[in-house]
């Protein structure tokens, strides 16, 4: 798989598991697991790509960081900005 | 990228500061127009004095000539004196150009920080030492305190390493400058003296979370939450996504559930409050599971780690006070009983032991019976590995707590610290 | 900046008396001066957690900047109609220099970008090492990465799940004891990582710590997943006529850090032999002569430190790596693990490069989300970690004691002749 395809695939599997109504925000095992054939290094290059295209954005709680897509699920100041209906 | 790799100061620094650069700069629409990313920190080199360029791996040896005052000695015949000073390490940007204005003034512009948060300021001749240090003495706060206590070498107390608490975290279960604070200012003579057997290091933790070595050293404090989170059930689908908040716990400790609030059907959670351990993670993922109980969160003292190899290997801390309540603002029975520890140390300990090294010599009997800190079943591991810490040998001594429990069980009482 | 809203803060004005420097005091003097309402309401939120003894901050999301997924950890404040100025408080982590040199020049620059577009309230330092500056708002998170990088060439440190930034002691710019480089280590691996730095790559976070003697004054064997620490293979160094003045009692033992408690004369018999962990020293009364026995030393340190002017650590000079540390949280705390016990570097530190490669290479492939590798070691078994995944041969020195157990995974492959067996063959040695 070179760097471009993997990068489709990347964006695939994120936008299934939206469409699925699962998790939003990803870590980089779970993009591993998805696609086993790919080299955690290279996955990691083209998430981390993906993120300065912006078509990634990161998730970060302190300790550890995901990756979503801009705009989708619990977004930007979460828990601040969401209002309460 | 990269910046160059500077021996000398980058000529960036001489340039004053322009607060309206980034703007024209910086273009939100396209984020990576002059972008510059990846290029470390600045180079060590360039911010090092010429006595220590110039003698760089060359020095043969030091003397602690006064406590917190050091004297090194070069190969090539040079020396240079270090003044050491506390600092709490939670402080504005006026403290740090006053230590600015000091290095201006006595070191040519260069200072260092230790690894303790303790500043260090370098001079080559006995003449400016001693002016130095004179000025140092005098600056204080407005309201007395030191600004540069000079002290942490030698064997003595050292600056408490320590996390950020109520002044930053969300997830702490205790303060954590308010409390070094009040032990610093209960234990003052210890960091500028060298009184005790050995090197005593200190540190805190306001949370399970540790950021800092807190497991290894001579005397810790951990905050500790001891009640599971709420779970907000009306809030909670609104803020908070459900797979997210499932995974973020550590023990999997959490589940999906549904409610009914109002008549109304809300997709929320449920914590197995049997399994959960109040380390907070799964409030860092969403904000309906408040964990933070003023009458539940309180401190665990924790001692006779080290970290050095020196006689003896690196060990672990070991509780000996599970809990004490929080008591702002100064934690009068936290600090009451870390002063009752170092004495008790102080008295008791050979030259070169460290606590954790003195605590093996007598044995944890002899600590609790001489510190008069009550064992309870809560210093007794039952986490991963609790049977290495078991005894499982004849080698035990006759304390106070053989004849009260074994001879005479109807006088034991645990006692409650409060 | 119009009118400022004081609040009343009376336990933690407490905290502005005693002799230790008070943060409190510092932190109001600057609010004052400045007129900045963040450090009025700072105080103000600091005294309501006081008095219900809980924190009012909340977590919140992401906030960063621009492709970094660290650097920046965001913060909101739960008061926000009490103390509007602190609403968002986020701090953003600035990579220390190794080994904590600073000229004021550059100092005093960042403060003035920090009184520009943050509170004026930091740490020096945080616990991994970074800078902290500590509260400001989202909008400004941009521009003062553009300031860090285009007016003081200085990049964020790590955060998240991504590599921290590495620390360092002193080393050589002032220690005699420093047996290796760490600043200059510390500097290349922090360079060669940028990457791994500001960009997730790792089930979890990833700590380097540099130690220039066992020492071991950053903590480097209970902080760091790997930990490198300096030590000799030669002999210790001895100045016999310094020897005998620290007999005489000429010089200061432990170079005065005893000094004001009378411990009495100094004893060289009790203090230094006797304290030797492995009894390999002997000090000859009649000859006044010092003897190692050097082969069976530990390095342990104590003789040098309480003798520094007599002895000396040796000559040939290299690195340990130890592999592991980590807090409690999740399979309890672990100390490093010593896997290469020697082994000479220099920049530009290329076969150290790969040795870490490989342990991330396995890390990233079979460590769990949150497992720090430390714990996957323990997963897989120390044995199967230095054999299969590192490709080293174990030597005694790996372990402290053998297992206690004979209950060994044989492999197939070892045992003479294979697991196959022939049932009729078997049975007629042992008739049924
Ligand atoms: C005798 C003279 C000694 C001197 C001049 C000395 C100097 C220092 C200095 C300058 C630091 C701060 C290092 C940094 O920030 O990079 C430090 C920290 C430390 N020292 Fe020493 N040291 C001495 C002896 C010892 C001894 C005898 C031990 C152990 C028994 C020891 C253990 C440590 C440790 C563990 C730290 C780390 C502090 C931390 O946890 O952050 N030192 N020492
Ligand atoms: C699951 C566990 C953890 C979580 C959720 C967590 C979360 C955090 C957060 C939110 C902060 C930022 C505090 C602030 O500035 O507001 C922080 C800081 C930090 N964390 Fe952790 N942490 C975890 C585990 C650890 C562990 C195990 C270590 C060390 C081995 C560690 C080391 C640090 C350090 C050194 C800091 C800097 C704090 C300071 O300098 O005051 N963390 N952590
Ligand atoms: S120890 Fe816990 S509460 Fe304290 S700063 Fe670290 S994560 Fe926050
Ligand atoms: S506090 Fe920690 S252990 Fe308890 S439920 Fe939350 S994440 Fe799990
Ligand atoms: S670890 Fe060793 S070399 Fe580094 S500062 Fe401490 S004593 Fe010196
Ligand atoms: S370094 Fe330690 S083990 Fe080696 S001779 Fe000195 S005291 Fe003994």
């Amino acid at each position: 798989m070179n760097k471009e395809e993997l990068k489709q695939k990347i964006i695939q599997i994120m936008e299934e598991k939206v469409k699925k109504g699962g998790k939003t925000k990803i870590y980089l095992k779970d993009l591993q697991r998805e696609i086993p054939d790919a080299n955690p290094r290279e996955i990691k290059n083209a998430a981390n790509e993906l993120v300065r295209e912006g078509k990634l954005e990161y998730f970060s709680t302190g300790s550890t960081v995901m990756f979503g897509l801009p705009g989708v699920g619990m977004g930007l100041e979460a828990g601040v900005e969401k209002p309460e209906e | 990228m990269g910046i160059e790799k500077f021996k000398e100061l980058d000529p960036i620094y001489t340039q004053p500061y322009d607060p309206t650069l980034a703007e024209k700069l910086y273009n939100p629409e396209k984020p990576m127009e002059n972008r510059i990313t990846d290029i470390g920190p600045p180079y060590f080199w360039q911010f090092m004095p010429p006595v220590i360029q110039k003698n760089y791996g060359k020095w043969v040896s030091h003397e602690i000539i006064q406590p917190g005052v050091l004297k090194y000695k070069s190969e090539t015949g040079d020396v240079v004196y270090v003044v050491r000073c506390g600092t709490p390490r939670l402080e504005t940007t006026d403290y740090i150009r006053e230590i600015c204005e000091i290095a201006d003034k006595y070191c040519g512009g260069y200072v260092r920080w230790t690894t303790r948060n303790n500043v260090e300021f370098h001079v080559t001749d006995e003449e400016t030492l001693k002016a130095l240090i004179e000025d140092l003495k005098n600056r204080k706060h407005p309201n007395g305190s030191y600004k540069f206590p000079i002290g942490g070498t030698g064997a003595g107390i050292s600056n408490i390493v320590h996390t950020q608490g109520w002044i930053h975290c969300h997830t702490p279960a205790i303060d954590a400058s308010g409390v070094v604070k009040a032990i610093m200012d209960e234990l003052f003579e210890y960091f500028g003296s060298h009184k005790l057997p050995a090197k005593t290091k200190l540190a805190l933790a306001c949370c399970l979370n540790m950021c800092g070595a807190v497991h290894c050293s001579d005397l810790a404090l951990v905050g500790i939450h001891r009640k599971p989170p709420l779970v907000e059930d009306e809030r909670l689908e609104h803020v908070c996504e459900i797979p997210l908040v499932i995974a973020s716990c550590p023990l999997g400790a959490i589940k999906p559930a549904t409610a009914e609030v109002d008549g109304k059907k809300k997709k929320t959670v449920r914590i197995n409050v049997d399994r959960c351990m109040f380390c907070g993670n799964c409030y860092t993922m969403c904000p309906a599971l408040p964990i933070s109980d003023g009458e539940g969160d309180g401190i665990t003292i924790v001692v006779g780690g080290k970290v050095s190899n020196r006689i003896t290997p690196p060990e672990f801390s070991r509780v000996v006070i599970p809990y004490i309540p929080n008591e702002p603002p100064r934690w009068p029975t936290t600090v009451k009983w870390l002063k009752k520890i170092i004495e008790v140390y102080s008295q008791y300990a050979n030259k070169y032991e460290r606590i954790g090294t003195w605590i093996n010599r007598i044995g944890w009997e002899r600590f609790f019976e001489l510190t008069g800190i009550p064992f309870t079943e809560k210093c007794i591991d039952d986490y991963r590995l609790a049977y290495t810490t078991y005894r499982t040998s004849m080698h035990f001594k006759f304390t106070k707590h053989v004849d009260e429990v074994f001879n005479a069980p109807e006088n034991y009482k645990v006692e409650l610290f409060k | 900046m119009g009118e400022v809203k004081k609040h009343d803060t009376p336990k933690v004005d407490q905290l502005k008396t005693g002799p230790w420097p008070s943060f409190v005091d510092d932190i109001y003097s600057y609010a004052e001066k400045h007129k900045n309402q963040a450090c009025f309401d700072i105080m103000g939120q600091m005294e309501l957690s006081y008095t219900n003894k809980e924190t009012h901050w909340k977590h919140g999301g992401i906030v960063g900047v621009f492709g970094y997924g660290g650097g920046v950890i965001g913060r909101y404040s739960d008061q926000q109609e009490k103390f509007p100025a602190i609403w968002a408080f986020h701090t953003v982590r600035v990579h220390h220099t190794a080994g904590k040199w600073y000229h004021t020049s550059a100092l005093k620059k960042l403060c003035d970008m920090w009184d520009s577009r943050g509170s004026g309230v930091v740490n020096f330092h945080g616990s991994t090492g970074d800078i902290i500056l500590l509260g400001t708002v989202t909008d400004q998170l941009e521009p003062i990465f553009f300031d860090l990088t285009h007016q003081l060439h200085w990049d964020l440190g790590g955060s998240g799940s991504n590599l921290r930034s590495p620390a360092c002691c002193m080393g050589k710019s002032r220690c005699e004891w420093a047996l290796i480089d760490v600043q200059e280590l510390d500097y290349e691996l922090t360079m060669a990582f940028q990457d791994e730095l500001h960009r997730p790559a790792f089930p979890y976070k990833f700590k380097f710590k540099f130690s220039g003697c066992p020492l071991d004054c950053v903590a480097a064997v209970a902080r760091a997943d790997m930990s490198f620490i300096g030590t000799w293979r030669d002999d210790i160094r001895i100045d016999q006529e310094a020897v005998r003045a620290y007999v005489r009692g000429e010089l200061k033992p432990n170079a005065g850090a005893f000094s004001d408690r009378d411990w009495g004369p100094f004893d060289i018999k009790k203090e230094v032999i006797d304290l030797c962990p492995t009894k390999c020293m002997y000090w000859d009364e009649n000859e006044q002569k010092l003897y190692i026995n050097n082969s069976e030393c530990n390095r342990c340190m104590h003789c040098i430190a309480v003798m520094p002017e007599a002895l000396r650590p040796g000559q040939d000079t290299g690195i340990a790596i130890l592999i592991g540390a980590k807090a409690p949280i999740l399979e309890g705390a672990q100390l490093s693990t010593l896997i290469v016990p020697f082994m000479k570097v220099e920049p530009p530190y290329d076969e150290l490069k790969d040795f870490i490669y490989k342990a991330w290479d396995y890390w990233m492939e079979n460590g769990k989300n949150r497992e720090r590798i430390g714990e996957l070691i323990q997963r897989v078994g120390l044995n199967k970690f230095i054999t299969e995944v590192m490709g080293l041969t174990p030597i005694p020195q790996h372990v402290r004691v053998p297992r206690d157990n004979p209950y060994i995974f044989w492999k197939e492959e070892e045992v003479e002749g294979g697991w196959t067996r022939d049932v009729a063959e078997f049975r007629k040695r042992h008739p049924a």
